[in-house]
């Protein structure tokens, strides 16, 4: 029994060296989709002109109020 | 467990099977060649198979009886040994079994003038490397070395050679090298990708757009993926890119892949996820390295990076991600230059290095001048920031147009 117990944990250090943890999963062979490029939702995630003036968020004020209270130390 | 077959029984579901392969020949029916082939699914008919010749030990003499079956033993009765194997769970005989009958099986291939065939080929394709996979899981677990993988490789790639020349049986090249690109990345041996890639690049008797969408999207994935490790970060973007607008919509797991890989890419030439985004695909890891880019957040980044650093480094984009320091510095910078044209335009575009300093100190990163000095010009030279360092003053003269250049879409400078 303890030797068919110890084996699972060796299998796995072995084999967890051939891996990959992203293998794309397999399209069935004759699987077809519609093959559209315009309105689909994952491509229009993205903001590429996202570097707005905005520092009003709590981390600017935030950032503010810190390299103001410094300069009065002075 | 396995159900008591009669030997009138047994004779009856072999027979059936050699007359279906034969009639799926002569018919050049390849859906149902392929289905007849495929030694690791659960197909009634090849579960019931299974269990007729493990009653029926000499499948030998059903070939003999006629021309009509003995021109597929060299294919079948390997093939049965495989399948019969496999139901046993004795992998590695069931994968080396099955390694003869796929060579069998390409030998006649090859001989097929049309591409009839491609799907029973593709399932060869596809069964011998999963077959070999749980071969391997079988010999690690005895102490034995794991080569079944690399064995199926070196098939794959002798099919690939079959297909990728002239003629009508070229359109299945992908889904063969796409098998590839799963063996050599489960391998680790990512380089081998390179000769087939060539070959399928700089085809000019082939358009790429002709192969099938399903092999595009996941050449594209893998190419992709190549091209992050190699850093190449526009033609990474331009391939997991494809792959993204082209995967079926339903294939989730699919899309969640692609963009694990595509959003560092994109995080590296300024463009970032939406939130909504991370969040239907559950790939919450990158919130917080997206909101420091936003911020010019330092510490939140370096939080972000060591939170999940396993992930990152297992994927291979840890180090991708890190170069994102210069561009949240820049967006750091930036924001002190605003607040001080707020308070007073005139002054505005001369930032004491002291300033900086101070603001990395609240952000409990310990720099001194010198380093921050070394930092900016780095900023400089990258054009992630325009203007000059007045040495003495210890001050940082910023550019009056367009101080701070965005990326749009480029990679920062090296």
């Amino acid at each position: 029994m303890a030797t068919e117990q110890a084996k699972p944990a060796t299998e796995e250090a072995k084999v967890d060296l051939f891996e990959d943890d992203d293998e794309f999963e397999e399209f069935e062979i004759d699987q077809e989709w519609e093959d559209k490029e315009e309105g689909k939702e994952v491509t229009q995630q993205w903001e590429d002109d996202w570097d707005d003036d905005d520092v009003n968020d709590d981390f600017s004020l935030q950032l503010r109020r810190e390299l103001e209270s410094n300069t009065e130390k002075k | 467990m396995a159900a008591y077959v009669s030997m009138g029984e047994a004779h009856r579901r072999i027979t059936e099977y050699l007359n279906r392969f034969s009639d799926a020949v002569s018919y050049q029916d390849g859906k149902t060649l392929s289905r007849l082939v495929s030694v690791s699914s659960d197909a009634a008919v090849l579960v019931s198979l299974a269990e007729a010749l493990n009653t029926f030990q000499d499948a030998n003499r059903l070939f003999r009886q006629s021309e009509k079956y003995s021109q597929y033993a060299d294919i079948l009765l390997p093939m049965f040994r495989a399948l019969q194997s496999y139901r046993l769970r004795n992998l590695v005989e069931s994968y080396l079994a099955f390694e003869k009958a796929s060579n069998a099986f390409l030998q006649e291939f090859r001989n097929w003038e049309s591409a009839w065939a491609l799907e029973a080929l593709y399932v060869i394709a596809y069964e011998i490397r999963i077959l070999a996979e749980k071969a391997d899981i079988e010999l690690a677990s005895i102490g034995k070395t794991p080569e079944k993988l690399k064995g199926a490789g070196s098939f794959l790639m002798k099919v690939f050679g079959v297909l990728a020349g002239k003629g009508p049986k070229r359109v299945g090249a992908l889904y063969v090298t796409c098998q590839l690109f799963k063996v050599y990345f489960k391998l680790g041996t990512v380089h081998l990708c390179r000769s087939v890639i060539r070959s399928i690049e700089t085809a000019r008797i082939f358009d790429f757009e002709e192969f099938p969408v399903r092999d595009k999207v996941t050449y594209m994935y893998y190419t992709g993926r190549l091209e992050v490790y190699n850093e190449n970060f526009p033609a990474a973007d331009h391939k997991l890119s494809y792959a993204l607008t082209h995967c079926n919509a339903q294939k989730e797991a699919n899309i969640r892949m692609i963009l694990k890989y595509l959003i560092p890419v994109k995080l590296s030439i300024g463009i970032l996820p939406r939130q909504l985004l991370l969040d239907k695909f559950d790939l919450n890891e990158y919130s917080d390295v997206v909101l420091a880019l936003k911020r010019g957040d330092l510490r939140l980044l370096r939080h972000a990076l060591q939170e999940h650093e396993d992930r990152f480094l297992r994927a291979g984009v840890y180090l991708v991600l890190e170069k994102l320091e210069l561009q949240v510095y820049q967006r750091l910078v930036k924001k002190i230059y605003i607040m001080q044209k707020q308070k007073d335009p005139n002054k505005a575009h001369q930032i004491k290095l002291d300033v900086i300093v101070k603001a990395l100190k609240w952000l409990e990163i310990d720099m001194d001048l010198d380093e921050v000095e070394c930092i900016m010009s780095i900023l400089i030279y990258r054009n992630l920031m325009k203007g000059y360092f007045a040495h003495k003053s210890k001050v940082v003269v910023l550019s009056k147009q367009d101080p701070f250049p965005k990326l749009n879409g480029k990679p920062v400078n090296s």
